[in-house]
């Protein structure tokens, strides 16, 4: 290659191995500290689910009127944080995006970590939990199968398929990384390591079933991209209820999973970027481009209250539109304006490239959009059903502690596992940075990014 | 029993139990544990055996059929051979069952000593009665008292008078704190005889009640329910089709007021003045009839000081209502006026209302052979108390009556009783008078027991025990009969225990029969649960003389309190009974509690917010209760339940609310008060949220012009749902499809209903922490809404029982994801219980919201849950549950049908709630059969012009068919 006689300026593949071998090294206490934190957060949810599930779902806030509340806000709220990993790792795959090479493992573990978290709190909501797996098809002697015209089985298929895929892109995606982990690794890690790799030696022959594989998997998650978050939005679109009942739900919902999903990668990469110092791996050309994602996707967001509000106004239909008065100014009118002010105005500021490339401000604004797409999930759930067909039957609905700490659990349990894995697994991709190192370069090379070397 | 009695001990013992309940005998229960092996014939494990018996929860003495179930009875329904219940009864009767198994029933004899309560057994403690009874009686006469309820029945009266007598005692003390005498001073003012009429409100077209709560508490609301349904149900009158008009002046409007065309606000105690105008107005124009033979002229000076005008000054209602109410009264083919309250002016002038109109003897009549005066005149109360005060009673028995909660304070009960030196108290629950007791005696409930009732002229009633008592108590029959024989006097007590004494009496009800063949009248009068004979009518004459003068008006404060009995706890005796206690007052909607109604211009004037608790203060003391405003009571005026407020009485009435009698002067129901805000809040329970239905098609009503011209009223102008699209095959109902139709004309709001579901289908009770949480359990609710401002024309009250309306299209089923909900072949909307995960998708999707979601492993502290219905599954924690539309009775039916081959008959399905209703306003039957009753009931007089289907437009379609509400088009005011 020509480019061997010139000085090679920006990372070579041994700073990316190095950068990424030095996470990996035995984490400090303040790094137990704060897994120890998480992980008696998750006991304490742990705890109170037990109880829940000992004493009856009494225990929880909710009441006749809006019989789904929190738990199912969190189920989409999650489910919705996990559609992002595979945006990034699966579709932006498939159309060789540049810039996510360094972001889509943390995407695709933040998935498969949502996916988990999401898929508790179904079975933390229904009254006998040990029961759940009736949602699914097995065979049984009594030919008792699910009803499938029920948008909860969809939805049980739907998760489970999205934890599968995603689950086998991850780990899919990891052995190259892995296996050059194992290559320097001790002890237990070395086992693990070696396990995980499943006896990667970097042939070619590996390298071209590798990326088949992967290239099938990809193909194979793109479509659940828009399917998952459609079905879930089905769950609330199928059923009558004035606020669920709209046929705009699916592309709504997608687009807001994206939005919120987005949202949270730059939430937990900002942070990790610094503490971890990889600004050389991790650059602003890449927070740059998740941040006009956001900006992209609450723009469709904010298009789609619109739509949803007109349709209703155009509509005519009064019970409908006593629905949206009372959720705009009923007693949980707050909500509204809430998820307008983070989901429609706090992101508006990523107009400016200045505001995108700086990542506090960024930070914050992320943080905004996932507090702000949590309370639209609420709004849509439970303010929708406080306002139902029989208004001797309207309630408003009072999270009890029990809800609180459950839903802060599942807040620690995804933390928790991410900070886990982020210190055990490479949670940069080595080799496709390595792949792409020319656009790295360029990355750090670029005068448009002052500031960097 | 003792407390560790279990369910297997309990079993064996039914055994036994159910033979001697069917063989009845008052000896000392067998006590004999027989194992199953042996069965007894009369016992068929999942077969009921029914026992014909009377309530005795109030003194309108309605029969009653016991169901019974391997020992133990079930439910109590309505026994169709009684002229008074006619086969129903209320949610108070249904409740009783929850007396005899109530948890906090005293359990064994009792003895106090120094602040504790020590267990004696039955021979000390009646060793210990006996011999003070005898030390007693030995120095004097008139050293015993026995204090007990009007209502006891003939033999029970004649049993506790022969025991005093044997004891040198005239002492006895009937009391009730909600009294007629009122009433009875008035029919003695009036026609000379003490004896109260009896009604007839379907037959008038007119019916004012001047604060008579007649579908509640107001003598037999079963009976005069049903009446008024039959007043209010559209029927040909001079050519037109027309509905009874009605009128209801009380300082409240209460659910009887919201049954009417107008509620006249007036200010307590206004009621006579008001009564007393309407008089004087027919009297001035002339409208007497000419059979009443009424010496016009002597009356008018008995109205004279009550001319509208300032009768309207007074009572700020206004002249033109009084005149329009005496002008509909005065010209109707037949008029009702009645009276309830303290005043016996009222009661008066209804009666004299009722004679000058010439209702007499068609509406409202004397029967001869009316039962005795059962209550105590108030001086002998009075006079009984300061005795007890002076150390002149030695011994006070005191049976179920509570006199130191429902006694007013100027009598000062509590320091009588302390002077007695032995007081016995005998009863269930022990209450706030049982606290003050040295000795507590419990008693048989009477449904374990026999008993008669006498409620009026011709009816007799007759209650058999219908199950082994459950603790160990004793009949009070038997008690006092022993105790008589004790005194030593000879023939004391003829009789050889209370069912002697029982069937002693009752032969002497039909000479003839009982000397032609005395064991068949007995045998008859059992299964038939009493003996009705014809009456005939009284003569009696207004007596015009005595009406002389114009009584005096009260004098109305500033700011009046209006005590009134809480339709389901009374005067507080219903208050230890959970389903009672969390039926909501069908107005308010509340429930464990009490509250002070107070209207929102009164309590702005006072400063108080919604659910302020308040400090109510009279001459007599003062009570703190939470504010309800509410435009449905009068201004000026502080409304509060009677029934609250307990101290005592076990651990669901102990500590709620407050009781109105501690500021009420004897013999009076109003009381000048103040009130002040304290600043504090109490939220009251209640488990509905909106007052007004929003234009929604839930309660549906038309003016009866309407209906008789044959258009939809305007409010309610939906379009026709089209034929829908169908996505999948739509269900065939190849043999039934069962299905409802919904008087709510006829509904009069007496939650009869809902007490019979609780009974029938083992819903569980929640308490009011839950009912504030929105887990109220009730399959079966009053949907009540409030008129809303915008209509010219409105009722004054939305009310209809909302239950699950068994969707052709149900919204629940199809997103259920395990089939737990799923439709049945005949139409019903089926729940699984053990299929049931409990996702609560298919509440979310039911647009009426009367599934319920076992929040917490339900509870029945035993013995509570020896009421449970076998045939109905006990669900735990974790799933939905609904009305089944009585899948166990439907099941029962057909199950006898197929056994007797041939198809199940019309009318012979009856789910607890149909069967219960005391106005059938619910009736039942298959969609598939045109002729059947409750098919011909959507069609019949119109009635196709006043059905509707809750929600219509979501095309749900219900086999719930509601015939619109009707009312008469007031004039504007």
């Amino acid at each position: 290659m020509a480019a061997a006689a010139e000085p090679v300026s920006g990372p070579t593949y041994a700073d990316i191995d190095r950068g990424v071998r030095k996470i990996m090294e035995a984490p400090g206490f303040v790094y137990w500290v704060w897994v120890g934190f998480c992980f008696t957060l998750v006991a304490i949810a742990a705890a109170l689910w037990t109880r829940q599930i000992y004493v009856g779902l009494g225990v929880t806030g909710l009441r006749q009127g809006p019989m789904w509340a929190m738990y199912i806000t969190n189920f989409v709220f999650w489910v919705g944080i996990a559609h992002s990993g595979t945006l990034i790792s699966a579709i932006l795959y498939l159309f060789r995006t540049r810039w996510r090479t360094a972001v889509y493992r943390v995407a695709e573990t933040m998935t498969l970590f949502a996916v988990l978290t999401a898929g508790l709190f179904p079975i933390i909501h229904v009254g006998r939990p040990w029961y759940a797996y009736w949602l699914l098809p097995y065979p049984n002697e009594r030919s008792l199968q699910p009803d499938f015209r029920s948008p909860l089985v969809w939805d049980a298929f739907a998760v489970s398929t999205y934890l599968t895929i995603s689950a086998l892109f991850l780990v899919m995606g990891l052995i190259p990384d892995v296996a050059n982990a194992r290559d320097v690794a001790k002890g237990w890690r070395k086992t693990l390591y070696t396990i995980l790799s499943l006896g990667w030696r970097g042939t070619d022959t590996q390298w071209q079933h590798w990326s088949m594989a992967y290239l099938l998997l990809a193909g194979l998650a793109t479509p659940l991209v828009l399917s998952v978050h459609s079905v879930v939005s089905w769950d609330f679109a199928m059923a009558q209820l004035p606020g669920w009942h709209s046929t705009i739900f699916a592309p709504y919902f997608v687009a807001g999973a994206i939005f919120s999903g987005v949202a949270m990668v730059l939430t937990l990469l900002i942070p990790m970027r610094k503490i971890m110092h990889l600004e050389d791996l991790v650059t602003e050309w890449h927070i740059d481009n998740l941040a006009k994602v956001v900006l992209l996707t609450s723009l469709i967001v904010s298009y789609s209250y619109g739509v949803e509000s007109f349709i209703v106004w155009y509509g005519k239909d009064p019970i409908e539109m006593m629905t949206f008065h009372e959720r705009y100014f009923g007693p949980h009118g707050w909500v509204f304006w809430v998820c307008i002010f983070c989901n429609c105005i706090a992101p508006l500021p990523l107009f400016s490239p200045r505001v995108r490339r700086n990542t506090v401000v960024l930070f914050i604004i992320t943080i905004f959009v996932n507090i702000g797409m949590w309370f639209e999930r609420f709004m849509i759930i439970a303010v929708s059903q406080e306002n139902n067909f029989n208004p001797s039957q309207w309630a408003i609905y009072h999270p009890s502690i029990t809800e609180i700490m459950i839903t802060v659990g599942s807040f620690a349990w995804f933390l928790g596992l991410f900070s886990l894995f982020a210190r055990f697994m490479p949670i940069i991709s080595m080799t496709e940075l390595k792949e792409g190192i020319h656009w790295l370069r360029e990355a750090v090379r670029d005068d448009y990014y002052p500031g960097l070397k | 029993m003792s407390e560790g009695f279990s369910r297997r001990s309990f079993l064996k013992l039914a055994a036994t139990a159910g033979a001697a309940a069917a063989v009845p005998g008052c000896q000392p229960a067998a006590r004999k544990l027989i194992p199953y092996v042996v069965p007894d014939e009369n016992v068929i494990p999942g077969v009921p055996q029914f026992y014909a018996t009377t309530c005795t929860e109030c003194g309108a003495g309605c029969g009653v059929v016991a169901r019974i179930r391997e020992g133990r009875v079930i439910k109590l329904e309505g026994n169709p051979a009684d002229p008074i219940g006619k086969g129903t009864i209320c949610a108070r009767g249904h409740a009783a069952l929850q007396g005899v198994y109530n948890p906090d029933r005293l359990r064994n004899p009792m003895r106090r000593q120094g602040s504790s309560l020590k267990t004696v057994s039955w021979d000390e403690a009646e060793k210990l009665l006996n011999d003070a009874l005898k030390a007693a009686a030995a120095k004097g006469k008139n050293r015993i008292a026995y204090l007990g309820p009007a209502h006891q029945g003939p033999t029970l009266r004649a049993i506790t008078e022969a025991w005093l007598a044997a004891y040198q005692s005239y002492r006895g003390i009937f009391y009730e704190a909600i009294s007629e005498t009122p009433a009875r001073d008035a029919a003695e003012m009036c026609f000379g005889q003490r004896d109260l009429p009896v009604y007839h409100l379907n037959k008038a077209e007119v019916l004012i009640s001047f604060g008579a709560d007649f579908n509640e508490t107001w003598r037999s609301p079963v009976e005069l329910g049903r009446q008024f349904a039959e007043f209010r149900a559209p029927q040909a009158r001079r050519g037109k089709l027309a509905i009874g008009y009605a009128y209801y002046v009380s300082p409240r409007m209460n659910i009887t007021a919201g049954r009417c065309d107008e509620w006249i606000a007036a200010p307590a105690g206004a009621e006579a003045a008001i009564a007393l105008s309407v008089l004087n107005v027919i009297l001035s124009q002339g409208w007497v009839s000419p059979n009443a033979q009424i010496d016009v002229a002597g009356l008018k000076s008995f109205v004279a000081s009550y001319d509208p005008a300032t009768v309207s000054q007074q009572t700020g209602v206004p002249a033109k209502t009084i005149e329009a109410m005496g002008e509909r009264f005065g010209k109707a083919d037949g008029a009702v006026a009645l009276a309830g309250g303290d005043d016996p002016a009222t009661h008066a002038a209804a009666y004299v209302l009722n004679v000058v109109t010439g209702n007499l003897g068609r509406t409202m009549e004397f029967l001869e052979g009316m039962p005795p005066e059962p209550e105590t005149r108030t001086n002998d109360v009075v006079a009984a108390l300061d005795s007890m005060r002076n150390g002149e009673v030695d011994v006070l028995f005191i049976n179920e009556t509570n006199p130191v909660f429902s006694m007013p304070p100027a009598w000062r009960a509590a320091e009588a009783i302390q002077k007695v030196p032995l007081v016995v108290w005998a009863g269930g629950v022990p209450g706030e008078t049982a606290e003050y007791a040295h000795l507590l005696l419990p008693l048989h409930h009477p449904l374990e027991d026999w008993r008669d009732t006498f409620p009026r002229a011709g009816v007799h009633g007759l209650g058999q025990p219908v199950m082994q008592p459950v603790f160990w108590s004793k009949p009070l029959g038997d008690l006092l009969i022993a105790s008589a024989r004790e005194s030593g006097v000879k023939n004391a007590a003829p009789w050889e225990n209370s069912q002697d004494a029982l069937r002693t009496g009752w032969m002497k009800l039909n000479p003839k029969a009982a000397a032609a063949d005395a064991e068949g009248f007995w045998i008859q009068s059992l299964r038939e649960g009493g003996y009705v004979e014809p009456t005939q009518q009284a003569q009696v004459k207004l007596n015009v003389a005595a009406l002389k003068t114009s009584p005096a008006s009260r004098e109305l404060p500033k700011l009046v309190l209006a005590a009134y009995p809480h339709p389901f706890l009374y005067d507080g005796r219903g208050a230890d009974k959970p389903w009672l206690q969390e039926i909501p007052e069908p107005v308010t909607q509340i429930v464990w509690d009490s509250w002070a109604e107070i209207h929102p211009e009164t309590a702005k004037q006072y400063g108080i917010s919604k659910d302020e608790v308040v400090e109510i203060r009279s001459s007599e003391g003062v009570i703190k209760t939470a504010a309800h405003i509410s435009e449905r009571v009068c201004k000026g005026v502080v409304s509060v339940p009677i029934g609250q407020g307990h101290t005592s009485l076990g651990r669901y009435a102990k500590g709620v609310g407050a009781n109105p009698f501690v500021l009420l002067k004897p013999g009076q129901f109003s009381a000048a008060v103040t009130i002040s805000p304290t600043h504090t809040t109490h939220e009251l329970a209640t488990a509905l949220f909106k007052e007004h239905e929003l234009g929604r098609s839930i309660v549906e009503a038309q003016t009866i012009t309407e209906l008789a011209n044959g258009v939809k009223p305007k409010e309610w102008q939906t379009d026709e749902v089209p034929k829908p699209y169908e996505m999948y095959p739509t269900w065939q109902y190849p043999v039934h499809q069962w299905g409802m139709t919904i008087d709510a004309n006829a509904c009069t709001g007496c939650s009869a209903c809902v007490a019979a579901c609780y009974a029938e289908n083992n819903v569980p009770f929640v308490g009011r922490e839950n009912v504030i949480n929105g887990r109220i359990m009730s399959w079966i609710r009053l949907e009540r809404y409030y008129p809303e401002q915008k209509y010219e024309h409105q009722p004054l009250l939305f009310l209809a029982p909302m239950l699950c309306q068994q969707c052709h299209h149900a919204p629940c089923e199809p997103v259920c994801p395990v089939f737990a909900a799923y439709h049945t072949q005949e139409g019903l909307n089926g729940q699984v219980y053990n299929r049931c995960v409990g996702t609560r998708y298919c509440e979310n999707n039911c647009p009426y919201k009367v599934r319920r979601f076992n929040w917490w492993k339900p509870e029945w502290p035993e013995p509570l849950n020896y009421q449970l219905n076998p045939d109905v599954t006990v669900r735990g924690a974790g799933v939905m549950e609904k009305c089944t539309f009585c899948v166990q009775r439907i099941r029962h039916a057909e199950i006898n049908a197929m056994i007797e081959k041939r198809p199940v008959r019309d009318g012979e399905i009856v789910p607890a709630c149909v069967q219960t209703c005391p106005t059938h306003a619910l009736s039942f039957g298959d969609m598939n059969d045109k002729n059947s009753e409750m098919m011909k009931r959507r069609v019949a007089t119109n009635n196709d012009k006043r059905t509707y289907r809750s929600l219509n437009e979501l095309n749900t379609q219900p086999a719930i068919t509601y015939l619109r509400e009707l009312y008469n088009e007031r004039e504007k005011a």
